[in-house]
């Protein structure tokens, strides 16, 4: 057979490998774009907004890291900052201390079918109740009206209701570990879960105690799930300036609600772009940094 | 000094109401024996095993070991070990981990220095033919390998008793008859009280030194495997156990041992009477080995026509259907050199047996 017979091989192929690529393009083609206009493009503008400065009302375009740089040494943005990081790594830890023995109590100690998706039900519940709702309601309990302090003067524990229990940061990081908890509940079930019950009765069957086996066997294989859960809340809680507003004291202001001011009040909208261009920058490291170390924990079976 | 199971009861709600798994089991397993519990699924032989673990409690009845009465004794204290169906390994765990967890637990601790649990750890890898393998995970290896880790698990904390719950069932044909060589061989050479469930009858005869054939929650037969085969007791044991023929009819009459059914195209078949045969409607089986195809004529105890013939290596598979009954008959024949010889479908044959390879059974 000659050379030129052949000729017309590779051609096909190219022919085929490019209609694959055509196809491929059809279907990556919109969330790409999806991708492209509503998050790299405002992510873009946030930080070509943060890179200029104003004229009192007018923004003046530039390449200047003035924004940046006021926010690492003029008080309060860092401290605020620093305070809000707090908030949330608080949260993320106390939403997981209470959703652990939860979960396992789901997991393990519930044995019916139908009462585990009742449970199941009940935690994720609350999340069809708005947001403002849940807030709202902490301020019925722990107000100087509330039912906690009316209880406690009724009890004769004190005479005067407690002002420290309201408009607090004990009130913030306690409201936003109940309205987060959940989503660490979820994600340490959803670890739990995958644990066979014969890995429990092997190690029962050698004879480990119920603690040792927790120790042993079922906290190595869940942990993931609860860096995972911790992140999600970590992240929520760290960027949320409602519940700090409603619950919240003065001083408990939360760095979202400096960038909202910013923007909304003192219509300086690159140093409020700087602030969420570093939020957003700080999440992504803290998000990467725990997908690395999930997969170094992770449990392969 | 043995494994005694005395009237274990065990109920679980299900979607139907309460059901008993387990009706009533009494058991005796004799020290250092290699007994198979064997049924179809749900017969209860799992929860059986369960119970005698300790991962289950009885709603009645009692399980003595070696003297000690250890029904309500709890899983990790009764110096049994089990090997689960999907090995339940460790995944966290290196294979060495997994093999040293039973000598670290806490009730352990302080008996085995590190130096020993590592040896004892390299002794029984080795003892299951897994040496060099205790830094891997377990998901690294096949599923052979994974079933002997959990072998050496079992046994590096010298348990009295083995359990297994057909722990041969994920691997493919050719493992499994490794496998059972290779249990087999541990027995003998451990001494051990191996108690082992699994629903192949094949499996159960070849590794066991007795077998308790269960149906709906009772022990049917409980027997050395050979008994099991040519002498069952009843007609489910008879089917559940090997390829077998079961011709119904009336019992005739008897003759001390000997019994006569008259089947329903009036032909009288003898054969040796089950223990403890009361009714009047029974079967007679007969081996499907132990009928030869023979011409048609007076020798003959039945006549029919052969509808199939399958060649399945060993032997070839006939399937007779026989004048006047509406059973066909399952007869196995070595394969004969020259295949022209045995009758082909379609064939007019007859059906000869000897006496005493007939067992007249009832329910």
């Amino acid at each position: 057979m000659s050379a030129e017979a052949l000729a017309p091989i590779p051609d096909v192929r190219r022919e085929a490998r490019n209609a694959e690529r055509r196809r491929l393009l059809l279907w990556l083609g919109p969330p790409a774009a999806w991708f492209a206009v509503f998050m790299l493009l405002p992510h873009l503008s946030l930080l070509y907004v943060s890179l200029g400065h104003m004229d009192y009302v007018d923004f003046v375009p530039g390449f200047s890291a003035a924004n940046y740089v006021k926010i690492f040494t003029v008080e309060p943005y860092l401290g605020v900052t620093f305070k809000s990081f707090n908030n949330g790594l608080m949260t993320a830890v106390l939403a997981s201390l209470i959703a652990y023995p939860l979960a396992l109590w789901m997991a393990f100690g519930v044995s019916s079918a139908r009462a585990r998706a009742l449970v199941s039900v009940l935690v994720i519940l609350p999340w069809l109740a708005s947001y403002m709702v849940k807030a709202y309601a902490w301020k019925t309990i722990l107000g100087t009206q509330g039912v906690v302090n009316s209880l406690l003067v009724s009890a004769g524990v004190v005479a005067e209701p407690l002002e420290t229990l309201m408009y607090s940061r004990f009130a913030v990081i306690l409201t936003l570990t109940y309205i987060f908890t959940p989503f660490c509940v979820i994600s340490i079930y959803a670890q739990l879960e995958r644990i066979p019950p014969s890995l429990i009765e092997a190690a029962r069957n050698l004879g480990a105690t119920d603690l040792e086996i927790l120790r042993r066997i079922v906290l190595p294989i869940s942990i993931p799930g609860v860096f995972a859960g911790a992140v999600i809340v970590f992240s929520l809680a760290f960027s949320d300036f409602i519940t700090s507003t409603l619950v919240g004291g003065p001083s408990d202001l939360m760095i979202s609600s400096i960038m909202i001011n910013l923007f909304g009040v003192s219509m300086d909208r690159p140093l409020a772009s700087a602030i969420g261009f570093l939020m957003l920058a700080l999440a992504a490291v803290l998000l990467v940094t725990m997908q690395w170390v999930e997969k170094r924990v992770q449990v392969r079976f | 000094m043995s494994l005694e199971l005395s009237g274990l009861v065990k109920s679980f709600r299900g979607p139907h109401g309460t059901q008993r798994a387990v009706d009533g089991v009494d058991l005796v397993i004799p020290r250092g024996e290699f007994v198979s519990m064997i049924g179809s699924s749900g017969c209860g032989k799992t929860t059986t095993l369960r119970l005698i673990a300790g991962l289950e409690t009885p709603d009645s009845g009692s399980i003595v070991h070696e003297g000690r009465e250890i029904t309500h004794v709890p899983a990790a204290r009764r110096g049994l070990r089990m090997m689960f169906q999907d090995y339940a390994l460790f995944p966290h765990m290196t294979v060495g981990e997994n093999v040293a967890f039973g000598l670290r637990v806490r009730a352990q601790r302080g008996r085995h220095s590190a130096a020993e649990i590592d040896r004892l750890v390299d002794e029984h890898l080795e003892l299951v033919h897994l040496p060099g393998v205790r830094n891997r995970r377990p998901n690294e290896l096949s599923g052979g390998q994974r079933q002997r880790v959990a072998l050496a698990r079992a046994l590096v904390t010298r348990p009295d008793v083995l359990l297994f719950d057909e722990p041969l069932g994920a691997l493919d044909a050719g493992l499994r008859r490794a496998m059972q060589f290779e249990l087999k061989r541990l027995h003998a050479e451990l001494g051990k009280t191996f108690i082992y469930v699994t629903h192949d009858q094949e499996e159960a005869l070849a590794i066991s030194d007795r077998i308790a054939v269960m149906h709906e929650g009772r022990v049917l037969q409980y027997a050395p495997p050979d008994e099991i085969y040519f002498q069952p007791t009843t007609r489910y044991v008879a089917r559940f156990v090997g390829s077998t023929n079961l011709l119904d009819g009336e019992l005739a009459g008897r003759d001390g041992a000997l019994g006569a059914v008259r089947l329903r195209n009036g032909t009288v078949v003898r054969g040796l009477v089950a223990t403890g045969l009361p009714d009047t409607k029974v079967s007679a089986m007969i081996r499907a080995d132990r009928i030869d195809l023979v011409a048609e004529g007076p020798s003959a105890m039945l006549s029919g026509r052969v509808r199939e013939r399958l060649f399945l290596g060993t032997h070839d598979e006939f399937q007779v259907d026989v004048d006047g009954l509406d059973v066909d008959l399952t007869v196995h024949m070595s394969r004969r050199r020259d295949a022209s010889v045995a009758p082909g479908v379609g064939a007019r044959v007859g059906l000869r047996w000897a006496e005493e390879d007939v067992r007249v059974l009832s329910d």
